[in-house]
């Protein structure tokens, strides 16, 4: 047990602080935990794949797994770089963040490959670059400190100071990626993001509905004005009405996941794999999961992302400040609404995305920028507080650590306070 | 820190609202686990069958059908060979742009290109062939177009580098990849093979994956090759005499069978019309595609004068020399049995006589001795068990071929017709007539008499060949080692021989063979039986027997020319010049080892 003379310590320096951020202590290891086993799970599919894979593509069965590794090393990077840096420097890359995503994503439609009517990647060299996942880091750091500076200056409920921004944003994201990129899977991601922020930031509820009404605007527009959305979505309401064609995806997912059964083929023996399911190793790699492991597989990977967002969660709601609360809880939005829009087109329940599973699919664009976001969760959760607020008190910004910010989870400081 | 009650109230809602968007996801994730167990638990089998209805290959895999191969000089050369060809074939529910597609077939195949249009709008329908027997180019072409609905699919075709060489002998393999006629038919198992099955999980193209653990896959056994006792260079010769033959006697069919008399191996056979099998689907007339050498058996005439004067010979109830008072017409059963005009009239003949003037006469004073000096059921019964035991008439011979007819032989004790008289339809069978014989059955009786008395069973296939080329030969079938005894055997081979010497000198110049080689034959001029009953007597078939050889016949030819037009006797006029033809290239080619040698 800790002892006291330590407690102390820590309790002195709460107060030579500029009390922005509470004391440093142990960041949440199991989050960590977590990411590791869901990236491993994605290596062990990916490379299980490769032979499959290699069928349609002409190159080598190694070709897949060795570029997840080096994406999977890339991404820890990240990690490790945003999980050390400090906080406030983010606040710095909101504007650089900004311009260089919006360069980005007017790039991929000029320079960018059309891919299923959707422009998403950029070639560079042997590496290809998807602008979307640097648009939503973007997002995700610009409306966490927007909000934060909204919350502080109390203009949080304020129509034109706080909504019309966003509103705005929003307008912005709908034009360039639903609009000029035809990615209505990502748009969607975002849109919910800056919902989900923007209610925790306690934007007024009246509010959000307008916002949600502008959201479903977009959505009718970027249907209507796109055939290939249209057949989407009548695929998605008529699955099965048209196997052969633009259905055939839909078709060969629900095969895949349903053939898996209850334990599944085994690792190695997908079959759908094998030139069935299209984007085998992209946006339909839940389905050749669910057909390797089965329910039992399917499961546990559910289980695992809702470990991730019950350690999301409690992080969330012992953040230090507003500013890294409306972070986390972007990302955990990201992670979530992405995870369900892909996993949910695989089971039959949301038309077809063209969307990444975090973690699991292939690709080194989204695992960088999604560890590079997990890192930054990880900073944050070594400045949580110990116990969540639950009622109002007067005189401190951290009421609860009056009796003792720990280390979260590991220690309990009734236990270390009676030493 | 200027924090104020706003501030805290905000903390508390935000805690208040993340609950919900937790709860939210949480909500989201306990129903996908349900939709999960839905579709990989209850709807499991639903979903097995429709990826084994995408995944699970179960095929026949088409054995290749074995090549056919023959004798030329001393190499074995294929004269039927495989290829693979290709159908076109559309789905035209899948064809979107039929005329779009038509023209880029049309580019490719030429053709019509309406044609393809009202095949590909045909209605109720998921397969119609546009086109068949394309070649791999033209379908990879056709492919590259990836015009959904349009495919080709590869069968292999049969391909005849010889063209129409023994093309009846060997039949044809149709469409559904069976043979027809001759060879292909009756040894269509052998050279078919046995196909393999292939049950499989594959891959998208087709390819079984090694994962899945209840894979079939047994391997189709190729057919046999096989070896014809056909020589290609004497069989091509054969096929431009009897052609040349027909043309100019305007004969509507002429068969000629050419065969080793030591073994029954047959070294030509052939028939006049042909037919090509590589295109045996434009042929009119079917009755092209039977082998008529094997399935034509007609009233041979004189040429059986040959069998007569042996069985007579063996029984020993006439000799070589023997000579007889012939009184240039004998009557039977109230019928006047005669000659032709050129008999030289009554008088004292020979044996030689009988064959070298075609004394129907003679013939019948033959079969006289073998009944002790008249016709009766003795002389019937000893010249029936020659006919069908000894020389096999009225039986087929076994050839590897469909269709054979054995022919028709009087029986001795029993009237053919109610009302025949016996004896008189024996006298008839003495000079060929009254009894039906194939050209294939007259050269294996010929060879049987000539080399000695063994009746071999003729025999087309040579052997087979197995994967690394070695041949398996056959051995030569003895059916009867008693046919006739060496001493009838040098009497009847002089006796041939001296037909051809007299023949020659009373004017048939072609017959001018080399000293050094022994030649001999017998013509017949048959009486052609009317629909009406009885013969015809304006038209006649000819037929040749004979043979050629140095210190033993090596060759036994039969040749029957049906109805030829000639200025003269059928078989002097009509058969006797193929023979003559046919021996003077053997002799020419060096087919025959001369005297000596």
């Amino acid at each position: 047990m800790r002892p006291s003379s330590q407690f102390q310590s820590r309790r002195g320096s709460r107060f030579n602080n500029n009390l922005e951020m509470p004391r440093k202590h142990k960041p949440d290891y199991i989050l960590l935990v977590i990411i590791i086993l869901l990236l491993s799970i994605g290596l062990v599919v990916i490379y299980s794949i490769g032979p499959g894979l290699s069928i349609n593509s002409g190159v080598g069965a190694n070709y897949f797994i060795n570029r997840q590794m080096i994406s999977v090393i890339l991404g820890l990077v990240g990690f490790a770089i945003t999980a050390f840096m400090p906080l406030k420097a983010w606040r710095r890359f909101e504007k650089p963040l900004i311009i260089i995503s919006v360069i980005a994503a007017l790039a991929v439609r000029v320079l960018g490959q059309e891919v299923n009517g959707a422009y998403r990647w950029i070639q560079i060299g042997g590496f290809s670059f998807q602008a979307d996942e640097l648009i939503k880091f973007a997002l995700l750091i610009w409306l966490a400190g927007f909000l934060a500076s909204q919350i502080k200056s109390g203009a949080i409920s304020d129509f034109k100071k706080t909504l019309l921004p966003i509103i705005m944003a929003l307008f912005i994201i709908g034009v360039v990626v639903a609009g000029v990129e035809s990615d209505l899977g990502t748009t969607a991601v975002m849109m919910a993001m800056m919902a989900c922020m923007a209610f925790v930031a306690s934007v007024p509820m009246k509010k959000i509905a307008i916002f949600v009404g502008v959201i479903v605007a977009c959505v009718v527009i970027a249907v209507a004005t796109s055939s290939y959305r249209q057949q989407r979505l009548a695929t998605y309401l008529h699955p099965s009405s048209d196997c052969q064609n633009s259905g055939y995806q839909t078709c060969q997912a629900l095969i895949a996941v349903g053939s898996g059964g209850i334990l599944g083929l085994g690792l190695g023996n997908s079959v759908q794999a094998y030139g069935y399911l299209p984007e085998s190793a992209n946006d339909s790699i839940f389905a050749i999961y669910a057909e390797k492991f089965g329910f039992l597989g399917t499961t546990i990977l559910l289980a695992l992302f809702a470990a991730l967002f019950v350690r999301l969660k409690n992080i969330i709601e012992r953040c230090p400040n507003n500013f890294s609360r409306l972070l986390v809880t972007g990302i955990m939005t990201w992670l979530s609404v992405q995870a369900f829009i892909n996993i949910g087109a695989m089971i039959g329940v949301i038309p077809l995305k063209g969307i990444t599973l975090p973690f699991i699919s292939y690709g080194g664009t989204s695992i960088m920028f999604v560890m590079a976001a997990l890192g930054i969760v990880f900073h944050i959760s070594r400045y949580t507080t110990y116990t969540v607020p639950t009622k109002i008190t007067e005189g401190d910004d951290y009421d609860n650590s009056h009796y003792g910010r720990r280390l979260r989870g590991s220690r309990n400081p009734a236990i270390s306070s009676r030493q | 820190m200027n924090m104020n009650n706003s501030n805290k109230s905000f903390n508390l809602k935000a805690i208040r609202n993340i609950n919900l968007i937790f709860i939210f996801l949480m909500f989201i994730i306990g129903f996908f686990v349900i939709r999960l167990f839905y579709i990989q638990v209850i709807r499991y089998s639903y979903y097995k069958q429709s990826a084994l209805n995408d995944q699970l290959v179960q095929s026949k895999i088409p054995a290749t059908r074995g090549l056919i191969e023959a004798h030329d000089g001393n190499q074995i050369i294929p004269i039927v060979l495989n290829q693979e060809l290709f159908t076109v074939y559309a789905d035209p529910s899948l064809v979107k742009n039929v005329n779009n597609m038509a023209d880029k077939l049309v580019g490719v195949l030429g053709g019509s290109k309406s044609k393809i249009v009202t095949l590909a709008n045909t209605k109720n329908t998921r397969y119609v062939v546009l086109a068949k027997k394309i070649s791999q180019s033209q379908s990879d072409k056709i492919l590259g177009f990836h015009i959904p609905g349009l495919g080709t699919i590869g069968q292999d075709y049969r391909v005849y580098p010889q063209g129409d060489l023994v093309s009846q002998t060997l039949g044809f393999v149709g469409d559904n990849s069976k043979g027809s006629y001759g060879l292909e038919q009756s040894m269509n198992s052998q050279l078919s093979g046995k196909p393999g099955y292939l049950k499989a999980i594959t891959d998208i193209n087709g390819v079984p994956l090694a994962a899945s653990k209840n894979n079939i896959n047994i391997s189709p056994v190729n057919g046999k090759n096989i070896v014809l006792t056909i020589d290609v260079a004497i069989q091509k010769q054969l096929q431009e005499i009897i052609q040349n033959a027909a043309q100019s006697e305007k004969s509507p069919l002429i068969s000629a069978v050419i065969m080793d008399p030591n073994s029954g191996a047959i070294k030509a056979i052939a028939n006049y019309p042909t037919y090509n099998p590589s295109d045996y689907s434009s042929v009119t007339n079917q009755n092209i595609f039977t082998n008529a050498a094997v399935s034509n058996s007609i009233e041979p005439g004189s040429t059986l004068k040959v069998f007569t004067a042996s069985a007579a010979l063996n029984q020993g109830v006439i000799k070589q020399n023997t000579t007889y008072y012939d009184p240039s017409h004998w009557l039977i059963d109230g019928f006047n049995i005669t000659n032709i005009e050129e008999d030289g009239g009554s008088g004292i003949k020979s044996v030689e006589d009988v064959l070298n003037l075609s004394l129907n006469t003679g013939a019948t004073w033959m079969l006289m001795q073998m009944g002790g000096g008249q016709i009766n059921l003795k002389a019937r019964e000893a010249w029936y068990n020659y006919m069908t035991n000894h020389f096999r008439f009225g039986k087929i011979t076994g050839l590897d071929q469909g269709y054979e007819s054995g022919g028709i032989v009087p029986k001795p004790d029993i009237p053919f017709q109610s009302g025949d008289q016996q004896n008189l339809a024996y006298a008839n069978t003495s000079f060929g007539q009254g009894l039906s014989v194939s050209a294939l059955q007259m050269d294996s009786a010929l060879s049987s008499v000539i080399n000695g008395g063994t009746y071999y069973k003729p025999y087309l296939v040579d052997g087979t060949t197995d994967s690394q080329g070695n041949i398996a030969y056959n051995k030569p079938t003895i059916v009867n080692r008693d046919v006739v005894n060496a001493g009838t055997t040098k009497s009847i081979i002089a006796l041939m021989q001296q037909v051809v010497s007299k023949h020659y000198q009373s004017g048939f110049t072609y017959l001018n063979f080399p000293s050094n080689y022994i030649v001999g034959g017998k013509t017949g001029t048959a009486q052609v039986p009317d629909p009406k009953g009885g013969y015809t007597d304006n038209i006649f078939n000819g037929t040749y027997i004979g043979f050629v050889g140095g210190n033993k016949p090596q060759y036994a030819i039969a040749i029957f020319v049906t109805t030829p037009t000639v200025s003269g006797y059928a078989g002097s006029y009509g058969a006797q010049p193929i023979f003559g033809n046919i021996v003077h290239m053997l002799i020419n080619e060096s087919y025959v080892s001369p005297i000596g040698n």
